[in-house]
């Protein structure tokens, strides 16, 4: 049986004359939170398809958790939040969450149980009221989230798929999702996320894939990515106004290989050689007050543009989110 | 399998449990009803209406001719006011028929009928009013005054006016019977067309009915995205499956109540006919038509296998569009040849054994109304049954694998609707 949870392999997927995914290979270790990361059609969501079998690649082979896809049962033990959500909106909650869970062989009586133990955790059933004798309808928006994300985790999968999971989601349900991520994650379930908001799979993964234009660009457990990276960045922040003292400085290409401008803060990556010590010499005495000045590892993001370039970048895709 | 049981117990459960369901399916036999119910009453109207005696008679004819007829006419209708005669000269006539066309203009009769030398020769009468297109009074006043004419015309020959009376006192039904191959049909011509009619349509109705609820289901899961979870568990063609069936067990559901429900209204009907003298409702044509185990079995085939055909393609049409706006056209090429089907249907009934009303009772798009409609008019040789059922069913496999391989892309496919080259490429590609 193999240590990982996902095994794809040289997978190619094309749509007519479009390339979506290019011999794209992966291991997702058992156990990980792992981050599916790369621009708005990277290829992520055609790669998670094709995980799932709704679309079948045109060349690899695609195993998970040790088993092919096609021809067994193995996707009744995978949990998949799509990007784009949606439910039955005239079915009762309850109805929805049984036939979900049924659909992957939950039996109606555990399947029962389970919804009212998970319509508890998540306020949906209290006291005062049963959401889950509601109309899918009639729930606001924050509860039908609530909602599809116990659809995903009714059947107990050993592996969970999150696609763009934090997109339209208010922070409180935010806040619920990372916590499920984390209780999974202690009870040995592998959950993997893709998003493009590199920022917040930095903090939540163990491992990340870094995909673009259906290629794979680099992957690993996130501590070994930076490592790799080395210590070539710095971080920057103005007290008051310095700008005309520091952007000067940024521009000595001896110096500076390139930086991220943030208007009060800005993110450098030093030329090949350089001395961060001189940087921080030249910016003091030409006058300029700092409130940080700080070598760092390099963010995914930075790394993302390091390894892709700005080409790679498509607009809806940022650092920060 | 199982999956496509999970599916198939979701669309049959969610849609008996809805409230469109329950009407549909207890007000159809209140529908029905009226449906049954409404031929007796139009036989009993076929009595005229009571204006009809409510006319100026114009008698011209120097004889007692224009008293018989008022007379005659004041006992078909003893509600209206009575007819008024007034003796006319010949050529006093046309300014006679002016003034009564004044009145009748100012509604102080219906009409005025014109009656003159011509009208005891016993070659014609002339009538002008309001009613003057209602068949059922023309034909009575026709009828009046020619019973009238003959009246006299006897009296004159010396005959006793009782002996006249009870001579032509003739009321007389035509009861009508169908003989078929299989010999004299009891029930008479006119309740098997209307038993091949109200089943062509009530196949039609319920094709297009839930083809349409397959359409907008199938849709919903599109627009709500649920598609995306659901395909993650279960493989389109399974979905695709347990939809079929279970939309069609919603619709045997409700014609199984509905035949319930006729099969207890004929009871009950036969058993009121009885208490209250039944002559009057037998006379009225109302019979249970019988059905023989072959036939019914043929006419469930023709519903399933028509059912699964436009449903499965209907599912196609409602996984090609993203939207409802695209609906309309979309479904276009699945709706015409359904309501070619219903344009068809009197055509057939006028004459089932021509060669137009075989060809389009063979067309599998159109066998399974046709078909039935031409089985409950005349005697289908049972070869020529099972070739149409064959060919449906042909067609019902094709229509169904060509359908899932446009739900297996298009489920997952937003935006412009794919033109055709696009779904040939589609089909293709799945």
């Amino acid at each position: 049986m193999s240590d990982n949870a996902i095994e794809v392999r040289h997978v190619v997927k094309r749509y007519d004359d479009y390339l979506a995914v290019n011999d794209f290979s992966l291991d997702v270790p058992r156990g990980a939170v792992y981050g599916l990361l790369g621009p708005n059609g990277a290829g992520k969501t055609t790669t998670i398809r094709m995980v799932l079998d709704v679309i079948e690649p045109d060349e690899g082979t695609i195993a998970v958790l040790g088993q092919p896809v096609r021809g067994t049962s193995v996707l009744d033990r995978v949990g998949y939040l799509p990007e784009e959500r949606g439910l039955y909106k005239k079915m009762q909650v309850r109805r929805v969450l049984r036939f979900l869970a049924e659909l992957k062989g939950v039996d109606t009586r555990t399947a029962d149980a389970r919804i009212d133990q998970w319509l508890e955790r998540f306020e949906l059933r209290t006291a005062e009221r049963d959401w889950g004798l509601a109309k899918v309808d009639e729930l606001s928006r924050g509860m039908q989230q609530k909602v599809q994300f116990i659809a995903t985790l009714l059947h107990d999968p050993d592996l969970v798929i999150l696609d763009e999971p934090f997109s339209g989601l208010d922070p409180i349900n935010a806040q619920a999702l990372k916590d499920a991520v984390l209780d999974l994650r202690q009870r040995g379930k592998t959950v993997i996320f893709s998003t493009h908001m590199m920022d917040n799979a930095e903090r939540i993964c163990d491992s990340v894939c870094i995909i673009a234009r259906g290629r794979k660009v680099l992957d690993g457990r996130v501590t070994d990515v930076k490592a790799e990276h080395g210590i070539h960045n710095v971080a920057l922040a103005l007290d008051g106004d310095g700008r005309g003292v520091v952007l000067p400085v940024l521009e000595d290409r001896s110096l500076v290989a390139r930086f991220d401008d943030q208007n009060q803060y800005f993110e450098i990556e030093l030329a090949p050689g350089a001395n961060p010590q001189e940087l921080l010499q030249r910016v003091v005495r030409g006058g300029a007050a700092l409130s940080r000045f700080e070598l760092i590892q390099p963010s995914l993001h930075q790394i993302f543009l390091d390894r892709v370039g700005a080409q790679g970048v498509e607009p809806g895709m940022s650092g920060h989110g | 399998m199982g999956k496509t049981f999970v599916v198939f117990k979701r669309e049959y459960l969610e849609r008996v449990r809805s409230r469109w369901f329950l009407v549909a399916t207890f007000l159809g036999p209140v529908f029905m009803a009226a449906i049954i119910v409404l031929p007796t009453l139009l036989a009993a109207r076929t009595k005229s209406s009571s204006n009809v005696a409510n006319v100026i008679v114009l008698d011209a004819t120097g004889t007692d001719l224009g008293a018989r007829v008022a007379k005659a006419l004041a006992a078909l209708s003893p509600t209206s006011p009575p007819p008024r005669v007034s003796a006319v000269a010949p050529d006093q006539l046309p300014a006679a028929e002016d003034r009564a066309t004044h009145t009748v203009m100012q509604r102080g009769a219906e009409g005025y009928l014109v009656l003159d030398s011509t009208t005891l020769s016993g070659k014609g009468a002339e009538y002008a009013g309001r009613n003057a297109t209602s068949l059922v009074d023309i034909s009575s006043l026709t009828a009046t005054v020619r019973k009238s004419v003959l009246d006299m015309r006897l009296e004159n020959a010396g005959m006793n006016p009782d002996t006249v009376a009870a001579l032509t006192g003739v009321k007389l039904d035509l009861k009508t019977d169908k003989i078929t191959d299989k010999g004299r049909q009891a029930g008479g011509g006119m309740s098997s067309v209307v038993f091949g009619y109200i089943i062509a349509f009530l196949l039609y109705t319920m094709i297009a009915l839930y083809g349409q609820n397959m359409l907008r289901g199938v849709l919903e899961e599109k627009t709500t995205r649920v598609a995306e979870v659901v395909v993650s568990s279960v493989k389109p063609d399974q979905l695709l499956a347990g939809k079929i069936f279970g939309i069609g067990a919603v619709a045997l559901t409700q014609v199984f109540v509905w035949v319930v429900c006729a099969a207890a209204l004929f009871a009950f009907g036969v058993q009121a006919a009885n208490a209250f003298g039944g002559p009057q409702v037998a006379a009225a044509g109302i019979h249970m038509p019988t059905v023989s185990p072959l036939v019914g079995v043929a006419l469930l085939l023709f519903f399933v296998l028509g059912f699964m055909l436009y449903t499965s393609l209907f599912a196609a049409v409602g996984a090609m569009v993203s939207n409802q706006e695209d609906v309309q056209q979309a479904q276009w090429p699945v709706m015409m040849p359904l309501i070619a089907a219903i344009i068809f249907l009197a055509p057939v009934i006028a004459n089932p054994a021509s060669t137009m009303s075989k060809v389009v009772s063979w067309i599998p798009f159109t066998s399974p109304i046709i078909m039935p409609l031409r089985m409950s008019l005349i005697t289908v040789p049972w070869p020529e049954l099972a070739a149409t059922l064959a060919g449906l069913a042909l067609a019902c496999w094709g229509a169904i694998w060509v359908s899932a391989r446009i739900y297996r892309v298009g489920l997952l496919m937003y935006g412009k609707r794919p033109s055709l080259d696009e779904l040939l490429k589609w089909i293709r590609m799945a």
